[in-house]
C-alpha cells in the first residue's frame, strides 16, 4: 500500500486526531508539516490540494480530503472497517457521529475560542464567559461518560480519539480534569489504549508553549 | 414506523433534517420544542437528550441528536439506494467533509454575525461579515466543480447546506457575489422534495423574527 500523505501541524488537535486514527489502524503515513503560524497553508501548492487551506488534509492515491472527522471516518471505512473504531452497527455508528459533531462544534470550538487569541497575541485577559463555556462542555462530556468505559458502546471508537485529542489542549493550559471524575478516568484509559498517544502529547506540549508564550500563567487556576 | 422529531421550524439544523426525511419519504412526527419557554429542559426531555439540544429524534426508543448525525442515520437506515449518502468510501468522505464544513465553518460564521445582532443588540461586525463571505467563497468554489455540493448527485450535504444558505438569504445577506451558490440554490428549491414545507417556510419565519428584533 502506498503511503498516505498527512499535512500536519502538531499543535492542532484535529491534526492529532487524524494522526492517532492512522496509528490505531497501523497505516503508513508520510507526514508533511504545514506551519500555520508561518502561513504555510497559503502556499500555492497547498491551495491546489485544499482551497480551504485547512489542516489536517490528506492525499490518498490522488484523493484529497480535509476536515479531521471526515478523514478519520474515511480511513476507517477504507482501511479498517472491522476495527470497531467506526462501528458497522447503524445505531452505534450514529452515536459515534453524534459525539464527533459534539467534538467539532462544542468542545473544540470552545477551547479554541479560549486559547487561540493568546496564540496570536490578540488577548490579554481570560473572559469568564468563555472559560465557563469550556467548563460546561467538559461537564457535558462527563455526563456522556457516566457509568461508561468509552463514549459509545463498550469499545474505544473515533468518538473517544477525537474528544481526547481536543481535551488535551484544555489540560495543557491548566484545566484540572480531576474535577470531572468520569472524564479523568476516561482520559487515563485513552492514554494507555490509543496508539500514538505519546506522539500526540508532543504536539499538545507545543500547543501549551504557544499559549504560554503570550500568557505565562495557566488559563485555569 | 414514524420517527419522533423534536424541533423548532426556525432552526436551520432542524430544517436540514426535515429535508432529508422528505427526500427519504420517512414520516416525522413533529414535536415543536420552544427553547424560549424552556421546553428542552423538562425532565422527560433531559432523559432523552441530556445535552438538551434540538433537533433530536426518537426512532422507536433510540434517541439521537446533532442534526447531521441524524441525517446520516436516516439516510443509511431508510435510503432505498445510496444516492443521498453514498457508500463508496471516497464519495462518502466528500459528503462528510461538506457536512463538517457547513457546521464548523459556514453556519458557525453565519451565527457569529447574526446571533449577537438578534440576541445581544450588537451592530453588524464587518470583520465577521468578511469571514462569512470567505466561507461562502469556499462553497462557491466547491459548486464551481460540480452540480451539487458533493458531486453530481444531490446528497444530504445539500440539505444541510441549503438550510444554512436559505437562512442567510432570509436575513438579507448578499449572496449575489457567489454565482455558483445562486445557481445551486435555485436548483435546490426546484429539485428538493417538500422544499417549501420542510425548509422555505421555516427560513422565512426566521427572517421575519430577525427583522422584527433587529430593525425594531
Amino acid at each position: 500500500m502506498a503511503s498516505i500523505v498527512l499535512y500536519h501541524f502538531p499543535p492542532s488537535a484535529p491534526c492529532r486526531f487524524a494522526l492517532m486514527t492512522a496509528r490505531m489502524l497501523g497505516l503508513n503515513v508520510n507526514i508533511k508539516l504545514v506551519n500555520l503560524l508561518k502561513k504555510e497553508q497559503y502556499e500555492p501548492e497547498f491551495l491546489k490540494i485544499n482551497p480551504q487551506h485547512s489542516v489536517p488534509t490528506i492525499t490518498d492515491d490522488g484523493f484529497h480530503l480535509w476536515e479531521s472527522h471526515a478523514i478519520s471516518t474515511y480511513l476507517v471505512g477504507k482501511y479498517g472497517r472491522e476495527s470497531g473504531l467506526y462501528p458497522l452497527d447503524l445505531k452505534l455508528r450514529a452515536s459515534v457521529d453524534q459525539q464527533l459533531y459534539f467534538d467539532a462544534v462544542v468542545l473544540f470550538q470552545r477551547i479554541r475560542a479560549l486559547c487561540v487569541p493568546f496564540i496570536y497575541g490578540t488577548a490579554s485577559s481570560v473572559p469568564d464567559d468563555v472559560k465557563k463555556g469550556v467548563v460546561d462542555a467538559i461537564d457535558i462530556l462527563d455526563t456522556s461518560l457516566s457509568n461508561k468505559t468509552w463514549l459509545v458502546g463498550d469499545k474505544i471508537t473515533l468518538a473517544d480519539i477525537a474528544n481526547v485529542a481536543t481535551l488535551c489542549n484544555a489540560e495543557v493550559v491548566g484545566y484540572d480534569l480531576s474535577k470531572h471524575r468520569n472524564v479523568a478516568d476516561w482520559f487515563d484509559r485513552c492514554k494507555t489504549t490509543i496508539k500514538g498517544f505519546d506522539e500526540n502529547l508532543k504536539g499538545v506540549a507545543e500547543f501549551g508553549a504557544l499559549v504560554r508564550a503570550n500568557h505565562p500563567a495557566p488559563l485555569f487556576p | 414506523m414514524p420517527v419522533d422529531f423534536y424541533m423548532m421550524p426556525g432552526s436551520a439544523p432542524c430544517r436540514g433534517v426535515a429535508l432529508t426525511a422528505k427526500a427519504l419519504g420517512v414520516p416525522l412526527v413533529e414535536h415543536q420544542t420552544d427553547l424560549m419557554k424552556g421546553e428542552h429542559m423538562t425532565p422527560a426531555y433531559l432523559k432523552m437528550n441530556p445535552q438538551h439540544t434540538i433537533p433530536t429524534i426518537n426512532d422507536n426508543g433510540f434517541s439521537l441528536w446533532e442534526s447531521r448525525a441524524i441525517q446520516q442515520y436516516l439516510a443509511d437506515k431508510y435510503g432505498k439506494n445510496d444516492d443521498l449518502y453514498p457508500k463508496d468510501a471516497a464519495k462518502r468522505a466528500v459528503v462528510h467533509q461538506r457536512l463538517y464544513f457547513d457546521m464548523g465553518t459556514l453556519y458557525l460564521r453565519f451565527g457569529e454575525i447574526y446571533y449577537p445582532m438578534m440576541f445581544g443588540g450588537a451592530p453588524k461586525d464587518a470583520e465577521k461579515v468578511k469571514k462569512f463571505d470567505e466561507a461562502l467563497g469556499f462553497l462557491d468554489g466547491f459548486l464551481s466543480e460540480s452540480k451539487w455540493a458533493a458531486g453530481d448527485k444531490l446528497t444530504i450535504a445539500d440539505h444541510s447546506l441549503v438550510a444554512s444558505i436559505s437562512t442567510a438569504d432570509a436575513v438579507g445577506h448578499d449572496l449575489s457575489k457567489f454565482p455558483n451558490i445562486v445557481r445551486w440554490y435555485a436548483d435546490c428549491k426546484k429539485t428538493m422534495v417538500g422544499y417549501e414545507e420542510a425548509n422555505a417556510a421555516g427560513a422565512k419565519g426566521f427572517g421575519d423574527w430577525f427583522n422584527s428584533v433587529v430593525k425594531a
